[in-house]
């Protein structure tokens, strides 16, 4: 009936004409940059009067564009790093310890994702004031290693309430010591929850701009700092390159994460 | 006891408030295969993980060769362990599955091999090597737990409801294997079970687990023809109850008064108190049936309410005085099976001397 | 001897909890210090500049500018709540009875949206919207109006552009929802006598209701702290309550103004998703 889309009845054109308005309405920003990046105007008259790749050209002689795009790289990497081993240390100890407060803590762990980020990163930035930390390499970690951790807390949680426990017991009564049944059976059996975390944890960092504006300083700037400057000032079409280049990069994520997650179901389910 | 291969010495797990177990106290012979029976909840799995170091006794120890297994940590223990659901390493093929407790020792790589194709020519499993474990039935799968458990030789094997997961057929099927493989391996094996037939079918000897304690320890016929307690007398083959009054008791027999106040002498009375009242078990395949005139003195008088015919046997449900209804089972050529019909006026008879009565 | 034997297992599994604890004294440090201490600060911060007191509160609420941007703020994530239900529900709802291909097109498009960076959507429609944009000129064009309609800068950019950005999140959970209700309910509906209307708004949309309740308040305690798509195309006339914390702050350094908006925007969220809690349940967020 209202569950199976060939007996949808009259529903199923309402449904189909909303998605499809919906879809257009999703695609349109992205598919409009990525024209604009293209076009010749200064202005960003669309349709464009001429096609140029000029702005890429721009984009790529700025040293301070690729400069900042480095620095989310670096901090991203680092925080993807840390974010998916304390995350999956945190999670373990949720998942399986039995040490009371544990609710307490996981709601703790979870809080910053559901703040405002704007509030952390005021209260964050009067805090690395006086500690000295705005405007460096670790600030910037911390703040978002802050954001990231819950996504890899719990895309690992999950993994791990998925996975019987027995398993790992059943390596430990072959000879394993905790640890080592950890490492070599239960790690190698949730690592999609571990890739998930990877690629949340990463993006996190990679996109976030609130708290990058924050702690910002004119020499160490990450790439989304560096388009909000310029967008502040104006609508330049080398930001519409720019964007274009990141909608590629998600593109490329999506697609790994789509392989990643083919390859693993491949190795149960041929 | 010097011989006890396993001692459980006076076992108690609590969690919290509530007692899991309380006071098992077991020997275990070397190469015996002993099978932990009772509902779930009864402390015979919290038994087996003590057993398997997952569970800390509150009190008590237990000992593996004379020595305490207590300060040994699971992993150190080399014990074997078929779990109730599947645990086989999911990103690993069976081969590699089998070898990991080989490979975390350290055996050399030719010797891993060689011990790997034993075993799974043990589980009747060979040429699985490069399977996925994902790949494989349910039966197969637990039978390579089971080579992955046996694989590096444990002097004990636990396993806990391994085939509960499994459909009938299938069950039976594996029982025999482990069967087979208790002949063949001499390992001392100790099984968790709540099925009755499962019980009887693999073991050597029973324990019988009731609300955190041993109601009884003993081979199957000792369970099924001297119950200790009216617990295993229900637990253990089909049973019916009669509440009957206690007239007079002598020694470890009784005299009991039936509902209609027929009087039955010298039936074996167990755990003896001081109440007046006392449950009598007769078992369905030794009651007695006949038309109702013919019965000897002191005949059930009853009527057939139902019979329900189950090929081997038929089951024949008699309301007796009180109220009160029987099972009677009786074979299949038993001259009374063409007669049988429901409202036939029977009389039932048992030999006192094979019927038990449970006091308190 | 006895002693020993009792006291050595108790004593390991004491040991086994704390070192299930111990895990997670990394990220325990880590919110402890830099999100809970800094937190508390700005709190303190709030009572306690320029002098003790709650003058900051009172000011917060006595002064008509701020009562407008708390309107305003209430106004927009109520809107764009409104909207992301009532556009999201259909999609999910296609989604969850979709044909395999095309459901996964919706699914991806979804996706890469949600994923494309938040500047680059937001440049998209500072560029879409504006008296220039394509959008005035279409609707031009199409005769629909004679001169161009001001969408940017104002707070109908605003709520365009945080629907945008909040359909996915009614959207995915919602389809969880809906698929986790059994079809065989609705034909059992059908087979009672009900229309298709009367299996939507008597089955359908009841069992799916805390679904949507749920996604409703994520989205609108997410709109009510946003910061970076009202700042860009509200303008300065419209602000929110997030851009006046971050003001209070980057441009009028009034630590004590700051940290009380900064307070007043953290009990709303946190008293939210209380009653969330309270409400739906446990269910985890995310």
């Amino acid at each position: 009936m209202l569950l199976d889309f060939d007996r949808l009845g009259p529903w199923k054109w309402v449904l189909i004409t909303i998605t499809t308005l919906v879809c257009l309405f999703l695609m349109l920003p992205i598919v409009f940059i990525a024209a604009l990046s293209f076009g010749s105007s200064q202005w960003l008259i669309f349709p464009p009067p001429a096609w140029t790749t000029r702005w890429y050209g721009e984009l790529f002689a700025d040293p301070r564009w690729l400069q900042s795009a480095f620095t989310s790289l670096k901090i991203a990497a680092i925080v993807t790093v840390l974010s998916v081993g304390i995350g999956f240390l945190a999670a373990l100890a949720l998942n399986r310890g039995t040490f009371a407060g544990r609710e307490v803590l996981r709601a703790l762990f979870l809080t910053p994702m559901i703040l405002p980020v704007v509030v952390l990163a005021v209260a964050l930035y009067a805090f690395f004031l006086k500690i000295g930390l705005n405007g460096t390499m670790l600030g910037f970690i911390i703040a978002h290693l802050l954001i990231a951790l819950p996504f890899s807390i719990i895309s690992i949680g999950s993994a791990l309430d998925g996975f019987d426990k027995s398993i790992e017991d059943a390596a430990i009564l072959c000879g394993a010591s905790p640890w080592e049944a950890r490492m070599r059976v239960t790690v190698p059996a949730i690592s999609h929850g571990l890739f998930g975390a990877a690629v949340f944890s990463f993006l996190a960092s990679w996109d976030e701009v609130v708290l990058a504006i924050f702690m910002a300083s004119p020499t160490l700037q990450t790439l989304p700092v560096k388009i909000w400057a310029t967008l502040r000032q104006d609508l330049t079409p080398v930001i519409a390159a720019a964007s274009t280049l990141l909608i590629l990069f998600t593109m490329l994520l999506m697609i790994i994460a789509a392989l990643v997650r083919r390859g693993s179901k491949q190795g149960t389910k041929p | 006891m010097t011989s006890a291969f396993i001692e459980i010495r006076d076992i108690k797990k609590h969690y919290g408030p509530i007692t899991a177990v309380k006071d098992v106290t077991l020997d275990i012979r070397k190469g015996e295969f002993m099978t932990f029976l009772g509902p779930s909840g009864s402390g015979k799995s919290t038994t087996l993980y003590m057993l398997a170091g997952f569970e800390y006794p509150t009190a008590g120890d237990i000992k593996l060769n004379g020595r305490t297994l207590l300060d040994t940590p699971s992993h150190k223990r080399n014990i074997g362990m078929v779990f109730q659901r599947y645990t086989l390493f999911p990103h690993l093929t069976v081969g590699e599955n089998v070898a990991f407790p080989l490979r975390i020792r350290r055996m050399p790589k030719a010797d891993v091999e060689r011990k790997v194709k034993e075993a799974l020519r043990l589980v009747r499993l060979e040429g699985f090597e490069d399977r996925k474990p994902a790949l494989m039935s349910g039966g197969q799968q637990q039978r390579v737990a089971l080579a992955r458990a046996l694989v590096y030789d444990p002097p004990v094997l636990l396993m806990d409801e391994p085939l509960s997961a499994l459909d009938k057929k299938l069950r039976e099927e594996i029982q025999f294997e482990i069967r087979r493989i208790h002949q063949e391996t001499g390992v001392t094996i100790l099984y968790v079970t709540h099925d009755q037939e499962e019980a009887l079918r693999l073991s050597d000897r029973i324990a019988v687990f009731s609300q955190g304690k041993i109601d009884q320890i003993g081979s199957g016929q000792t369970l099924y023809a001297e119950p200790a307690t009216r617990f295993v007398a229900g637990f253990i083959g089909d049973s019916n109850f009669i509440d009957t009054d206690v007239v007079s008791v002598e020694g470890s027999h009784a005299t009991l008064a039936l509902p209609g106040g027929k009087l039955v002498s010298g039936v074996p009375l167990h755990s003896a108190g001081p109440g007046k009242t006392a449950a009598l078990l007769l078992r369905p395949e030794r009651i007695d049936i006949r038309a109702a005139d013919g019965g000897p003195d002191g005949a059930l008088k009853g009527t057939i309410r139902d019979i329900t015919f189950l090929g081997n046997n038929t089951d024949v449900l008699v309301e007796i005085p009180a109220g009160k209804q029987l099972s009677v089972r009786i074979p299949f050529g038993h001259p009374m099976l063409g007669g049988l019909k429901p409202a036939l006026p029977v009389a039932l008879s048992f030999n006192p001397e094979t019927v038990h009565a449970f006091q308190g | 001897m006895a002693m020993t034997a009792t006291a050595a297992p108790g004593e390991r599994v004491a040991r086994r909890r704390n070192a299930a604890f111990a895990w997670t004294l990394p990220a325990l440090v880590l919110i402890l210090l830099f999100f809970v201490t800094p937190v508390l600060g700005l709190m303190l911060r709030s009572v306690t500049e320029p002098t003790l007191g709650l003058q900051n509160y009172a000011e917060l609420i006595g002064t008509g500018t701020y009562a407008r941007i708390f309107a305003n703020t209430f106004l927009v994530a109520g809107v764009v709540t409104a909207l992301s239900v009532v556009i999201g529900y259909p999609v999910a709802w296609a989604l969850a009875v979709l044909p395999r291909p095309w459901g996964q097109l919706v699914f991806a498009i979804i996706i890469l949206s949600m994923w494309t960076n938040l500047l680059a959507r937001t440049y998209a429609w500072m560029v879409l919207l504006q008296r220039t944009g394509v959008i005035n000129k279409t609707l031009i064009g199409l005769g629909v109006i004679d001169k161009p309609l001001a969408l940017v800068n104002n707070l109908v950019g605003v709520t365009i552009g945080m629907t945008y950005i909040m359909l996915p999140f009614v959207i995915l959970p919602l389809v969880g929802v809906i698929r986790a209700i059994d079809p065989a309910i609705l034909r059992a509906g059908a087979l009672c006598g009900a229309n298709s209307w009367q299996c939507f708004t008597r089955i359908l949309l009841p069992l799916s209701l805390p679904g949507v309740a749920a996604g409703a308040l994520m989205v609108f305690v997410m709109a009510l702290g946003y910061y970076v798509t009202p700042a860009l195309l509200g303008g300065t006339a419209n602000m929110m309550l997030a851009e006046m914390v971050a003001q209070f702050v980057q441009s009028l350094v009034n630590w004590g103004m700051g940290g009380a908006a900064a307070f007043v925007l953290l009990v709303v969220t946190l008293a939210l998703y209380a009653a969330q809690l309270r409400f739906f349940g446990t269910r985890r967020i995310g």
